[in-house]
């Protein structure tokens, strides 16, 4: 990635912009049925950042009958694979040399700060596509082990039309989760971004057909959730939903589905996630940089945020300490000035949401540590509360902002017990140096990533995605996300024919 | 950010431009001609069309026409401004002129002679569209211009919300198909004259229709048979009266000719026509006076016969 640029250049290049706002069907931007629009914001600063097509029932019905016109010709499920990889690379050119407009863009639509952009969603998304379109023409099918009178092929086929309803925290990196694999594997998809960002997916779907991907392959809706996600998810000749967002609306997912015709669900939802440090953990400074790192990345918005720090009392002052002079040099503030490592909040009303938590925090008599306050209805400071107990909702429920909880604890067994006891099942954080309390403890807590000495999510080649309420059907990166767009099939030839030892006449 | 949804709906009519006998601009005429067809109840005015012989007008004629236009529509249609030419400059300075003057639309057209790529046109359109920011009727004439919009140019230009109008004169009917079926965000107008039925019959809501310059009545009863009565019985009996009509301008080589000579009929002003053009001889006139006549009977007898039903 190019060096970061200064903040007043970052201006420059945002007064520059000029964001596609309608949807994106068959190839090209198309304004809603209805004519209608909404507005997106740029959540720092409250500037109209474009006039967005409000799509409904009509437009999703409209897309899904091009991505299906587009799948069952074969234009592109048909393609050899070698050719989707093609296009697929060539389309990661091309959000590369468009790399600085999209950050920027990133930046101003969602409020994350632009060295995050830069440095971690647009590199991360070009490497998701390139890593699923490097995949496509690698993968070997099987034959089945049944004896010399018949050959079992079991063959992968794409699913179909893929559904992809996507978060607002990401915009750009969970379009990359979807979009790399279901299009390397040959799907057809209709995208529904979050309505607070909608601008990047656009673009990348203009990029699209610059680089050569059919008509009707990739189509983006935009638009709210009860007028494009849930037509979306009861549409009758949608093959799958692949939804990452909050469990709330997952559920809904799973009954949509229930409801019209029974689609393959896939989702990846909400967290509350432990980070466990044990009074044996060495290089404290490290353990609280990883601590606040992820409590607070991401503004918090993040649903494998270690936002439960779950930590042994005779390491605790100590680590505190750390994390309180680590977490000071987290910058909150205009996210597209590079000096900032925190930008803002998604929009008002999250804002109010993550802010009801402090007040409730502090009411309860939880004592801050650091942070607790916010600015301009817009930025909230990272904050921690000490003493929380398990059983508060501060400990409980997914508060998607840079709130940390630390719970303090006396044994290695009750800190697995506190770490299980969630409803969420998505990542998890151990530090310790016993190497057989940290394999002990990672095969404990129940999540889908649990991570030793450090915080993250693996990467592109291991598999993402959570247990319990955290996630349902599937998983993300790694060659399983590709399994989960693909069908399995049988292909059973007999081969006893009498004709084939020539015992016949 | 992009203008609300025009609707086009209605009678469109690409006004003559009446020249004198040394090829001046009668604008008199020309504010006449305009004042019948407000009067007549057309929705919209198109200035700069083909019609209007706009390739042999100069910019400030085109301009000024805009500006005569407007000052008698008023608020009672709205005035389409062709930005046509061969070359995209003087088509972006039309534009810019078009919006300075009050045009409610532009008529966006692909530069002749050139033969762009999809891709040019695109970006050709979308320079247009930056210089005007008005809702745009796209025209879509390949026998005059050499190539066609393709679904290339379609995709690329969707990007702007204010192509939100094509009048398609192609004659293709396959063409109809495809709008009607790939792009139903851009309302399709009728610029073919010979297939009004055919493209009512599709969801078109609007005509550009020449012979309105001398036979509103008639265009906007046909208007209205298919579009607010959807009664394509009638339709289809004044369409087959109003053929003969149409064979001779789209058919008879003698377009503009032929229409200014029926302004004639009607008594109006309406002039000569620029070169390379000439008028129609004596038999062409003698074949349109009968064409019009015949017309006017049928068409008033399906309509009477219509009413006393009612």
């Amino acid at each position: 990635m190019t060096d970061l640029l200064t903040l007043e250049e970052y201006q420059a290049v945002a007064a520059d912009l000029n964001p596609a706002s309608m949807s994106f069907v068959d190839g090209g931007f198309r304004p809603s049925v209805s004519g209608n629009t909404f507005e997106s914001t740029n959540p720092a600063t409250g500037e109209l950042l474009a006039n967005v097509a409000a799509c409904n029932a009509e437009d999703v019905d409209f897309a899904v009958h091009k991505a299906r016109e587009a799948f069952e010709d074969g234009r592109w499920s048909k393609l050899h694979p070698g050719e989707r990889k093609e296009i697929l690379i060539k389309l990661c050119k091309l959000v590369k040399r468009n790399s600085r407009e999209l950050a920027v863009l990133e930046s101003l639509d969602s409020g994350k700060p632009i060295a995050d952009c830069e440095s971690i969603d647009i590199p991360e998304f070009i490497h998701t596509l390139t890593w699923h379109a490097e995949l496509i023409d690698k993968i070997y099918d099987q034959t089945a082990p049944v004896g010399n009178d018949a050959i079992a092929m079991v063959v992968r086929e794409p699913i179909g039309v893929v559904g992809a309803v996507l978060p607002w925290n990401f915009p750009l990196l969970m379009l990359a989760w979807k979009i790399a694999p279901a299009l390397a594997a040959g799907c057809s998809m209709v995208v529904k971004p979050a309505e607070q960002t909608s601008l990047t997916a656009l673009r990348i779907a203009e990029l699209a057909m610059e680089a050569g991907l059919p008509k009707g392959v990739l189509n983006v809706i935009t638009g709210g959730g009860a007028e494009v996600g849930e037509p979306l998810g009861m549409h009758m000749d949608v093959d799958m939903v692949t939804f990452t967002g909050s469990t709330v609306t997952g559920r809904r997912f799973l009954r949509y589905a229930a409801d019209s015709n029974l689609k393959k669900v896939v989702l990846e939802l909400g967290g509350k996630n432990p980070c466990i440090v044990l009074n044996d953990a060495e290089n404290l400074d490290k353990v609280a940089e990883q601590v606040v790192a992820a409590a607070f990345w991401n503004m918090g918005e993040n649903c494998s945020a270690g936002s439960r720090l779950i930590v042994e009392a005779g390491v605790k002052d100590a680590l505190l300490e750390r994390i309180k002079a680590h977490a000071r040099d987290w910058n909150t503030g205009n996210p597209l000035d590079p000096q900032n490592q925190l930008g803002a909040m998604i929009d008002a009303g999250h804002f109010a949401k993550v802010d009801g938590y402090l007040q409730q925090g502090k009411a309860d008599g939880h004592d801050v540590v650091l942070g607790g306050g916010t600015e301009n209805g817009t930025f909230i400071q990272p904050t921690i509360f000490d003493g929380v107990s398990n059983s508060d909702a501060l400990a409980r429920e997914e508060i998607f902002g840079p709130v940390l909880s630390v719970i303090t604890v006396n044994s290695y067994d009750e800190a697995i017990a506190v770490a299980n006891d969630t409803e969420y099942g998505l990542a998890a954080s151990v530090f310790t140096a016993n190497a057989k309390k940290a394999i002990r403890a990672a095969q404990a807590v129940r999540a889908g990533t649990v991570t030793v000495n450090c915080f993250g999510e693996g990467d592109i080649t291991t598999p993402f995605g959570g247990y319990k309420q955290s996630g349902f059907g599937g998983r993300d990166n790694s060659i399983h996300a590709h399994d989960q767009y693909t069908e399995l099939k049988t292909i059973w030839i007999d081969l006893s024919d009498d004709a084939v030892d020539g015992s016949v006449d | 950010m992009g203008n609300t949804t025009m609707h086009f709906e209605g009678i469109y009519t690409p006004v003559i431009t009446p020249f004198g006998e040394d090829h001046s601009i009668d604008y008199d005429a020309f504010a006449a001609q305009v004042q019948y067809l407000v009067d007549s109840g057309v929705q919209g005015l198109m200035v700069g069309g083909t019609t209007g012989e706009y390739y042999v007008e100069s910019h400030e004629e085109r301009v000024k026409l805009l500006e005569i236009s407007k000052q008698i529509a008023a608020d009672k249609a709205i005035v389409i401004f062709g930005t046509g030419s061969v070359n995209p400059d003087h088509s972006i300075k039309l534009a810019e002129d078009g919006a300075k003057h009050g045009a409610d639309v532009i008529l966006l057209a692909t530069p002749p002679y050139s033969l762009p790529t999809q891709r040019e046109l695109a970006l050709h359109a979308l320079t247009i569209d930056r210089a005007a920011n008005l809702p745009i009727m796209l025209y879509n004439y390949p026998d005059r211009m050499g190539v066609n919009m393709e679904e290339e140019f379609f995709d690329r230009v969707g990007r702007s919300a204010n192509f939100m109008a094509i009048k398609e004169s192609s004659g293709d009917i396959n063409r109809l198909h495809m709008l009607a079926r790939d792009y139903p965000h851009i309302q399709t107008a009728c610029g073919m004259d010979d297939q009004a039925l055919e493209f009512f019959a599709w969801g078109a809501k609007s005509w550009v229709c020449a012979g309105s310059n001398f036979l509103p009545k008639e265009h906007l009863a046909l208007y209205q048979a298919c579009v607010l009565e959807n009664d394509f019985n009638k339709a289809r009996r004044i369409m087959s009266a109003m053929m003969p009509l149409m064979r001779v301008l789209e058919q008879g080589g003698k377009f503009i000719q032929s229409v200014k000579y029926g302004v004639t009929i009607d008594g109006r002003y309406s002039g000569e026509v620029r070169r390379p053009l000439r008028g129609l001889n004596k038999d062409d006139k003698r074949a349109m006076n009968q064409v019009v006549k015949t017309l006017k009977t049928t068409i008033a007898s399906i309509l009477a016969e219509d009413s006393a039903e009612q």
